[in-house]
Order: C-alpha cells, then sequence, then structure tokens
C-alpha cells in the first residue's frame, strides 16, 4: 500500500516519507515534496548511476515512464506557473517494484536551452522510446541513445512541442472557447436525497 | 582416423556457406493492415519467411493530449482522456479523477468509490472480451468473435444504461460521479442514480459473461491448432518484461503476481475476495490465458460490489469552479491494458500546468523490436495480437 | 432427331461444354450459399437475410453482379499479361475436374481410363495459376503467398495421391466409373456393395485434409491468410478477375468433394437401386453425398484456426505421407489375403 486519500488528509507519520528518506539516502539525493508520491530530486550528473543503484539495490527493475517538464515564466499556452520560478528542464522518471508496489519518481534539473543528459537505455532498456519522445518533444538531447529520431512527429518537424514557449496553432487561430466550465455543480441539498434506500436496485 | 570437434565445426561452417544466398525483402506491414489494431506500421526485414529486424514506427494517431490539456480545465480533460484508450474509455478517467482528486484532498463518496469501481471492471471486461474476439481472429479462427462480441455488447449497453456513452463516457466527476442523467440541477433527484434494475441486469449480465469464459475456454483452449500456434511463441521472461516497462495482463502471463489493483488504492478493491490469475512461461498463450481468467475474476469483483454498495451521495462537496491547488502527485491505475498512470503537477490554475500520461500499451509494445527478433512472419501476427493494444494508448 | 444430333461428336462436345459451363456457376453458388448460411449458423447469426427474398437466397448472385460492375484494376508493375491469365488458369483447372466425375451409370462427361489421376493432376492446375498471380502483381504480400500456395501443393499433392492408392488398389481399375462399380459390386452382383470409407478409413481422412490443403481453406489458408498477408495472391485483385478466384474456390470445393465421394463414399450408387433407377436418382445421390463433404469443410473453415508454414510442411511429411504409405501397404496385404 503506498497511500489512500484518506492518508492524506491526516498529517499523521507517514510510512511514504520514511521510505523517501531511505531512498533519498541511498541514491544520494533530497527528497522532494509530492502528494502520495515518492520524488527523490538527484544532482545531474548521477542521474545514471541512481538510477542504477535503484535498479540493483532498492529493487525498483520496473521502467515506468520517463518525461520532463517545462518550467518557464513565459508561457505561450494554458497559465504561467503561480510564483516566478528558476527556469529549467526537469527531467522526470518513474521506476517501480513488481512486488510491493513501491515507486520512485527521480528528478533532475537540466539547463533551459541546451538540457543534457546520459541516456538511461543501459539501465532500463525501455527507456528507449521514452527517451525519444523526451528528446522530439523537449529537445532534451541524451548522450549515448543510439537512435535519437523522431517517434511520433514527421522527420522534419522543427520545434518541440511540449515546451511552454511553443503556441498551440488553433489556439492562435481561434481562443478558446471553453475556458471556464460552465456546468454547475449539484447543490447543498439535492446531494443528501439516495440516502434511505439503494437505488438501481 | 579421427576428427576433432574443431574441424567438424569447420566443416559444418563451409557447408553453411554454399548454400542459396537469397536476398533480404523489406516487408512493410501497416499503418493499414488488417491486424495492426490500428495503425501501427512495423517495418520488418525478412529473409523468406523468417524475419530478424522489425522496427515498429508509431505516431500515426499522434493527438498530442498532454499539449492540449494544459490549455483544458480539469472538467473538460475528462473528454479527451476517454480518447485515449478507446476500448476501455471509462478506466482511463480513474487514474485522472483520482489524481486531482488526492490534490484537493477531497475525500469521494463510497457510493461513488463503487459505482466508478463496478463501470471500472466492466469496462475491463468489454476490453478483454475484444482481445477474446481479435486474437483468436488473428490466428485465422473466426468464431469466437462473435461469442465475445455478443457478451461485450450486453455489457456496454449496461455501461451505456449508466454513463450515456458506450466507447467514452465521460461520466466520473472530481469529487464522485455524474448522476445518470438529467443535466439541469433543478431535476436532479434520486432517478438521477444508477438507472432502475441496473444492479439487477448487470448480475445477471455477469452470469452470462461467465458462461461464455467457458464457451469461448471450450473453443479456444481445446483447440489444437491454436495451442500449436501459441505455444512457446513469444515468450517475455519477467526481467524482460519489467525492464522494457511491460505491465498488465502481458507481465502477468511472465508469472509476475503483480496487480496494481491489490498495491495501490485508488478504488476500494480490498474490500473484495479476489485472485491475481499469473501465467507460467509468459508466451502468446499465456497472455491469452490470464485475460480471460481476469474475466471472470472482474465478474467476480462486479457481483461482490453489487451485493454490498451503500446507500449515500454520489458527490464530494467541490467549489463550482474546480482549482486544484498548487502541488504535484502520481496516480497509477491497473487498466485493462496495463498500468494507465497520470503525473500531474497542477499550479492552482484552472488546468494543469503539466499532465504526464503514461499509458499501457506505449511500453508494452515498445518491447517488439527485442520480441520479434528472428521469428516467423505467421509469428509477428500472433505476438502482437497477444500483448493487447490499442493505438490511441500508444499514440496518445 | 436429337439423337442423330448427339451422335456428331462436335455437337456432342459442345452440348457438354454448355453443360459444365451452367453447372459450375450453380454448383459455385450452392456451395457458396452454403457456406454463408451455416457459418452464420455456427456464429449464431442470421446470415444473408433480404437479397431475394426469402433466406438472402439471391446473396451471391447480387454480389456476382457487383463484381462485374466493378473496376478491374491492373497495378501499375503488374506482369500484365500473367496477372490477367492468372484468374482464367485457376478456374480452368476446377472447369476440366467436372469431366471425369460420373454422375450415374454412364452419366459422365469422358470417362477416362486414368479418371482419378487426371483429376488429381488437373487439380494442381489452379495452384499455378495461384502462384502466377502471385508473382504478377509485383505485391510482397502476393509474392509470399504465392510462394506458400506453391510448398502447399508439392507437400499435399502428395498425400492426396497415396490416400487414392489405396482405393485404386481395392477396385482395381482409375476409372471412377470402375471405382464405383467396384464398390456397388463389392459382395457379387445385387449385393450391399461396400463403400471404400470403411476399409479405407485413414486413406479418406488423409484425402480430405489434402484436399483441405490444396483447396487452401482454412486450417491451411496460408496463401491467403487475411490477417498477416492481407489477403495473399488475391490482394492486388478486383473485379470480375477477383470473382474468378471466388467462383473457382467453391467449384473446386464442389468437384474434389465429388471425387473423394466417388472414391470413398460410392459415389451415384446407393444400395438397394437398380441401374435405371440409378440413372435418374444417381446425380441427386451424389449431390447429397458431396453436401455432407462440403458441410465438413466448411465446418473446419469456422473452427479452427490457421496453422503455421512450417507446421503445415511438418504435417504432410511427417504424418500424412508416412501414414498414407502404410495404408498403401496394409491395402496391398489385404487385397492379396482377400
Amino acid at each position: 500500500m503506498t497511500t489512500s486519500p484518506s492518508d492524506t488528509a491526516t498529517p499523521t507519520p507517514d510510512p511514504l516519507a520514511d521510505y523517501a528518506a531511505q531512498v533519498a539516502e541511498a541514491v544520494g539525493g533530497e527528497v522532494v515534496p509530492a502528494k502520495a508520491t515518492v520524488k527523490v530530486k538527484v544532482p545531474t550528473d548521477r542521474w545514471v548511476e541512481a538510477l542504477t543503484i535503484a535498479r540493483d539495490e532498492l529493487g525498483l527493475v520496473f521502467f515506468s515512464w520517463l518525461s520532463a517538464v517545462d518550467w518557464s515564466n513565459q508561457v505561450e499556452v494554458g497559465d504561467p506557473p503561480e510564483e516566478e520560478v528558476e527556469e529549467r528542464i526537469e527531467l522526470l522518471c518513474t521506476v517501480a517494484d513488481i512486488s510491493d508496489g513501491r515507486r520512485v519518481t527521480f528528478s533532475t534539473d537540466l539547463d533551459h536551452d541546451q538540457p543534457v543528459v546520459d541516456s538511461l537505455i543501459d539501465v532500463y532498456p525501455g527507456a528507449d522510446w521514452h527517451e525519444r519522445e523526451t528528446w522530439e518533444m523537449f529537445g532534451v538531447d541524451f548522450v549515448g541513445h543510439p537512435n535519437l529520431v523522431h517517434l511520433y512527429l514527421p522527420e522534419r518537424f522543427i520545434g518541440n512541442p511540449l515546451r511552454k514557449s511553443f503556441p498551440l496553432l488553433s489556439r492562435e487561430v481561434k481562443p478558446w472557447p471553453g475556458k471556464v466550465d460552465v456546468e454547475g455543480m449539484p447543490e447543498e441539498e439535492e446531494q443528501e436525497s439516495p440516502t434511505t434506500e439503494n437505488p438501481g436496485r | 582416423m579421427s576428427i576433432d570437434h574443431d574441424t567438424l565445426r569447420h566443416l559444418s561452417e563451409v557447408s553453411v556457406a554454399v548454400e542459396l544466398e537469397t536476398p533480404e525483402m523489406t516487408l512493410n506491414i501497416g499503418p493499414q493492415h488488417p491486424s495492426t489494431h490500428g495503425v501501427l506500421r512495423l517495418v520488418a526485414k525478412v529473409d523468406g519467411e523468417r524475419c530478424y529486424d522489425v522496427q515498429p514506427v508509431i505516431g500515426y494517431m499522434h493527438r498530442g493530449y498532454e499539449k492540449l490539456s494544459e490549455v483544458r480545465t480539469y472538467p473538460q480533460i475528462t473528454t479527451i482522456i476517454n480518447r485515449i484508450d478507446w476500448v476501455s474509455g471509462y478506466a482511463n478517467e480513474i487514474p485522472f479523477i483520482v489524481a486531482a482528486e488526492r490534490l484537493m484532498e477531497l475525500e469521494v463518496p463510497e457510493r461513488a468509490q463503487y459505482i466508478r469501481l463496478i463501470l471500472t471492471e466492466m469496462a475491463r471486461i468489454a476490453s478483454h472480451l475484444v482481445f477474446n474476439a481479435s486474437y483468436p481472429l488473428e490466428l485465422g479462427a473466426a468464431t469466437p468473435l462473435f461469442f465475445a462480441l455478443r457478451e461485450r455488447e450486453r455489457v456496454l449497453d449496461l455501461l451505456e444504461g449508466v454513463t450515456g456513452g458506450r466507447f467514452h463516457p465521460n461520466f466520473n466527476r472530481i469529487g464522485g460521479v455524474k448522476p445518470a442523467y438529467g443535466a439541469g440541477s433543478q431535476t436532479r433527484k434520486l432517478a438521477q442514480d444508477l438507472p432502475k434494475g441496473f444492479l439487477a441486469e448487470t448480475r445477471q449480465a455477469m452470469d452470462r459473461v461467465l458462461e461464455v469464459c467457458d464457451e469461448l475456454e471450450d473453443l479456444v483452449a481445446g483447440n489444437e491448432i491454436i495451442l500449436a500456434r501459441t505455444k512457446g511463441i513469444g515468450t517475455i521472461p519477467p526481467e524482460v518484461a519489467a525492464a522494457y516497462g511491460v505491465s498488465g495482463p502481458n507481465l502477468r502471463a511472465s508469472g509476475v503476481r503483480f496487480d496494481l489493483r491489490k498495491v495501490e488504492d485508488y478504488l476500494p478493491y480490498d474490500r473484495f475476495d479476489w485472485e491475481v490469475p499469473v501465467g507460467e512461461n509468459g508466451d502468446c498463450w499465456d497472455r491469452w490465458w490470464v485475460r480471460l481468467q481476469e474475466i471472470r475474476q472482474s465478474a467476480k469483483i462486479i457481483q461482490q460490489a453489487i451485493d454490498s454498495i451503500p446507500s449515500g451521495p454520489l458527490q464530494a462537496k467541490v467549489p463550482k469552479v474546480i482549482k486544484v491547488p498548487k502541488g504535484e502527485t502520481y496516480v497509477r491505475a491497473e487498466n485493462p491494458k496495463g498500468e494507465m498512470g497520470y503525473y500531474l503537477i497542477s499550479e492552482g490554475g484552472l488546468g494543469p500546468y503539466r499532465l504526464k500520461i503514461r499509458s499501457a500499451s506505449f511500453s508494452n509494445i515498445s518491447i517488439l523490436p527485442w520480441l520479434l527478433e528472428g521469428v516467423l512472419v505467421p509469428d509477428i501476427i500472433a505476438i502482437m495480437g497477444s500483448l493487447d493494444f490499442v493505438l490511441g494508448d500508444v499514440d496518445r | 432427331m436429337i439423337a442423330d444430333l448427339l451422335s456428331n461428336f462436335w455437337v456432342l462436345l459442345a452440348v457438354k461444354v454448355l453443360i459444365v459451363a451452367a453447372l459450375i456457376p450453380v454448383a459455385g453458388l450452392v456451395v457458396g450459399f452454403a457456406e454463408l448460411k451455416l457459418s452464420a449458423k455456427m456464429q449464431s447469426r442470421v446470415g444473408p437475410y433480404f437479397a431475394g427474398g426469402r433466406w438472402g437466397w439471391a446473396q451471391l448472385l447480387a454480389d456476382g453482379i457487383k463484381f462485374f460492375q466493378k473496376e478491374d484494376i491492373v497495378p501499375e508493375n503488374a506482369d500484365r499479361p500473367v496477372f490477367k491469365i492468372a484468374p482464367a488458369l485457376v478456374l480452368m483447372g476446377a472447369v476440366a475436374l467436372w469431366v471425369v466425375i460420373p454422375w450415374g451409370p454412364g452419366l459422365v462427361f469422358r470417362d477416362l481410363d486414368v479418371g482419378i489421376f487426371y483429376a488429381l493432376a488437373i487439380s494442381s492446375i489452379s495452384t499455378i495459376g495461384v502462384l502466377m498471380a502471385g508473382w504478377a502483381s509485383a505485391n510482397k504480400y502476393s509474392l509470399i503467398g504465392g510462394l506458400r500456395a506453391a510448398g502447399q501443393l508439392i507437400a499435399y499433392e502428395l498425400p492426396l495421391v497415396l490416400a487414392v492408392v489405396g482405393v485404386v488398389i481395392m477396385a482395381g481399375t482409375m476409372s471412377l466409373e470402375g471405382i464405383v462399380r467396384a464398390q456397388a459390386g463389392w459382395f457379387g452382383e445385387g449385393g450391399p456393395g461396400l463403400p471404400f470409407v470403411i476399409p479405407q478409413f485413414v486413406g479418406f481422412v488423409i484425402f480430405m485434409i489434402a484436399a483441405l490443403a490444396e483447396l487452401t481453406r482454412i486450417p491451411f489458408d496460408m496463401p491467403i491468410a487475411e490477417s498477416e498477408l492481407v489477403m495473399g495472391y488475391l490482394t492486388e485483385y478486383s473485379g470480375f478477375r477477383f470473382l474468378f478466384f471466388f467462383l473457382a474456390e467453391f467449384s473446386n470445393m464442389f468437384a474434389l468433394s465429388a471425387i473423394a465421394a466417388t472414391a470413398f463414399l460410392g459415389g451415384y450408387w446407393m444400395p438397394g437401386l437398380t441401374e435405371s433407377q440409378l440413372t435418374f436418382a444417381g446425380p441427386l445421390i451424389l449431390v447429397a453425398k458431396v453436401m455432407v463433404l462440403v458441410f465438413l469443410m466448411i465446418w473446419f473453415r469456422w473452427t479452427f484456426p490457421r496453422l503455421r508454414e512450417d507446421q503445415l510442411q511438418t504435417l504432410a511429411w511427417k504424418w500424412l505421407i508416412p501414414i498414407a504409405l502404410v495404408n498403401i501397404v496394409a491395402t496391398g496385404i489385404l487385397k492379396v489375403v482377400i
């Protein structure tokens, strides 16, 4: 068991926090707060090493996914961050075990304009396609990846679509009409109606 | 006179060298092909019937949902994530909704959780029945298709009765589930809960599903040719499966007793008595068998959930305009195809700052180049079909 | 007057050709319709329902007309003459089979002395047509399909012939008419007779399996294999050429079943009927027996998946051929003992 919604509501001693601290110590990183999720930030030069430790010593053999986040104060689409952030590309990689349900999300900060990191392909072969995706969507260069070519997009596509600086063309043409959700939520008193019997029988 | 082993080996090499050389041929399978489940393309280098290099080409159905979700509000996103794995659209919604609810620290009413659980399992049954329909067809047997799809239609009808949609229910709301029908808040009364007779009909439908499982087992498992086509074909060892991120029934077929429904608690699965079926060898046959058993287990779960579904409200109290507080979380769920997860980063706005969608089929088919090396052309289809992927789930 | 006309060789030939030409589409339609309806029954469907008003009996006619209306597409890189001849060749093999099938005492287009071997030899012509179609289409799927068909022909021609050898030994003749008479008169003139399926059951099973392979029907439909090769050698065909292949398949199915019925089930003969009665009842009896075999083939088609190419070869070379050989030896010994 990792968490339940009720766990998150009560700030009692959390087994997850203990585990996060353990992982951080083992890989030489620091725990980043995240809800119901163990997130450990490691320095970029320890990226491959940390994941190797995770696989070999922590038993996190299951490669779940790898992707990135573009932290940027100037955004073309969507909302900018609540408060000013340090501009960077945050690389995220989640690995898990296949027995107890432990999972850890590793993260590392890369340079915003020239993101470079070592490839995980020797540690987890499954990282192949995920790194290709991250390369084409964020422009992250994975050193040691043998086949860094477009995965989804056409070969001659220019730009990194998931960067915040990449405009969404359809939004440029016509502003999004559904920005505000128009459907109202149920009123309070109507919530209580089906309590005595069990409808649906 | 004696000939040592080195000389023998040398001699055998000589005989190979004088064999007739045939040039290789590049066989382009897809993107339009009867058994690539949509628009997957495989570039296979074949030598006669033997293929020694396969490169999948994806992206023909890339719709950019991760980018689109950055410009939508939370309730709007559920409509697009329905379309990721359209064979089990309902199950896609759950992890996203749960992720948003965790960040908002919402307590979802019991009854809503049960309804979610029942519908998720029905989506799983529908999805696995599609697999049970299409997989024998890919091996050449057309008849199981009709047995399986007939039952699936029954399940989808029930799903439609509750949600209004067969494929894209868009039924979950942050904090609960959408009342069954009637859009205006004035008319929302008792009648907007589950439709009348739904639970009884679902129970009957589950009995029928269990029967059709027996029929399918008779039809497929007793068939020597199917056994010959699937046993020992496309074996995935558990270590390799995990390293490639192969999840769900494909991972369990390799003998790993690991089910996210048991270890994560996004829905109250721990209240029911059910088992995780696992395979032995991780070949195509085990993948078929595991899915068939999962249909049975899901039917069992649904029947137990129907027995114990509590009364109560369907919605937690949520503000009119949903804003998710700043934070990040990863929620993964056991979807019919495997692990489906959403890494949600909220900056406190109307929509997410970043939504990473981890879809099962993407990782499941990333193992194809490894798996298809050196197999025969008919086995490409047999192996590909046994992984049970959906292109919308691959490309997102 | 009519008898005079019929005694003229050319007139008689023309009449016979006309009859065959009329019978083949009819047989194709009957078998095709049986396939549609039986498969529907097996899969809890209704099947064709509207065309023709009742049971959808005109469905295949409508399909045929539709095919004729369609454009005849020839791929740009195709070997045009070969591509165009191939369907005709396939159909020819099917037509030529009909020559030797005896429909009743003396009711046969041509009673050849080597009838059964003629039938088996001529039935392989279709496979050459298939190979031509596969090669000329300039399509890799078609090519693989055509080559698979060729491999299948070589592998299954042998058990097909060997299975029949037992029958030939027992009957002492290769004429199909003679084989029927041998079965009818096994226990003497007017006796109960003996369909060769009883002493030659092994041969019958092998024959049917090999015939399925020869017809490239499931479980031996690798040359077509929709889920692998799109449509195999048929991939590039459209319109009436595609229809030719279809017609050839169904008429071949009928003809090979007729050969099997003649060699193993007694053909047009039925115990208790006199020679003159058989002249009229013979065709009906034969058709009834053929439909039983056709039903078997359809049943297999909708029950089994397809084998893999190597499994098909294994089945032929390691199982069917040795068993057929043993069967021949056993039949020889039996014949000597009796």
